[in-house]
């Protein structure tokens, strides 16, 4: 049985030598393939290479737009927090002024209507004159 | 993480391997280019970012899926039909002494002289053609444990098969190109 074994390990060792042996003879056919299928194999690798760089720089782009916009990624350094307010600024001025505007409009729209209903109220006839076709009629004869 | 030149010299040192693992399996060399680029093309896509100690063994099976679909496109097509099993040799050797032939080779080999080396080339074409003529499946495992230098686990997972499956093809595939070669009066 012993003997058996022994056999058995000799036969595994040499068939592993063997195969080895073969593998590398195939090395040394495979390494003299011709020109054209060397070249073919290299422009594939180089294809699979810049996919795989095209990939990863397609990553960082995907990173907030705020970052992008100050060029950090061109700069390739973290951006100081100045800078940062200094690119904010612009926008917040933006937005203070269109809300001052629209404040500044209102109150003057207010201030034209306060100014009507102080020139009826003030007037010796009343308000509701207006609303009398009669009244109307009259006003429009005198004008003309 | 393998960056950009890892992954460049790892394809380096795979593709003439992977190139002509794959002809032996389709006998074609354009539909062989196709395939190892396909497959490079994969490996790139999506195990990139892998380890580098990885990616032997990813892309032996990537390669391995790739050739199985070119088959079934193949067959799809019906332009051709491999059929496998047809491929198996019968067991017509029995007086064939497989340990007698292994040994021989293995005394003779640090014997060779300019004569014989200058026969190399010719060698080569034969054990070149003797492991296109072995069975596919013997073939791939052959190719796969001794070549590749994957271990059995690692074979029997890219073939899809068990351990004992893996040994008994290898097995196989050393019987039959001992034989071959012996009758041919080569050694490898």
């Amino acid at each position: 049985m012993n003997g058996s074994r022994t056999h058995r390990v000799d036969l595994d060792a040499l068939q592993a030598r063997f195969a080895l042996r073969v593998a590398s003879r195939l090395s040394e056919q495979s390494d003299k393939l011709p020109h054209d299928l060397s070249e073919r194999l290299r422009v594939a690798r180089e294809q699979a290479v810049a996919r795989a760089r095209q990939l990863r720089l397609a990553q960082p782009a995907t990173a907030p737009a705020f970052q992008v916009s100050q060029g950090s990624i061109a700069l390739g350094q973290p951006t100081p927090g100045w800078l940062r307010l200094a690119s904010v600024l612009p926008l917040m001025l933006l937005v203070l002024g269109l809300v001052l505007i629209q404040h500044l409009h209102e109150q003057a729209e207010i201030h034209a209507a306060a100014e009507v209903d102080a020139a009826l109220l003030a007037d010796d006839l009343p308000p509701e004159a207006y609303g009398d076709p009669g009244f109307v009629a009259f006003l429009k004869q005198r004008e003309q | 993480m393998a960056n950009d030149k890892e992954l460049s010299d790892f394809l380096k040192s795979a593709e003439k391997r992977a190139f002509k693992r794959t002809a032996y399996a389709v006998r074609d060399e354009d539909a062989a280019l196709d395939i190892v680029q396909d497959s490079m093309i994969r490996l790139a896509e999506k195990y990139a970012d892998r380890p580098v100690a990885e990616l032997p063994l990813i892309f032996g099976r990537i390669l391995s899926n790739a050739t199985m679909d070119w088959f079934r496109r193949l067959k799809v097509r019906q332009a051709a039909v491999q059929n496998f099993s047809e491929l198996e040799s019968g067991s017509d050797d029995g007086d064939f002494d497989l340990l007698e032939t292994l040994e021989a080779v293995d005394g003779n080999w640090a014997m060779q002289g300019p004569s014989e080396r200058m026969s190399r080339e010719q060698t080569l074409a034969i054990i070149d053609a003797e492991v296109s003529a072995l069975p596919a499946r013997q073939r791939e495992a052959f190719l796969l444990r001794y070549w590749e230098e994957l271990d059995t686990a690692e074979t029997a997972s890219v073939m899809g098969c068990s351990e004992g499956s893996v040994k008994t093809h290898c097995s196989r595939a050393v019987h039959a190109l001992a034989k071959a070669l012996a009758a041919k009066g080569l050694k490898p």
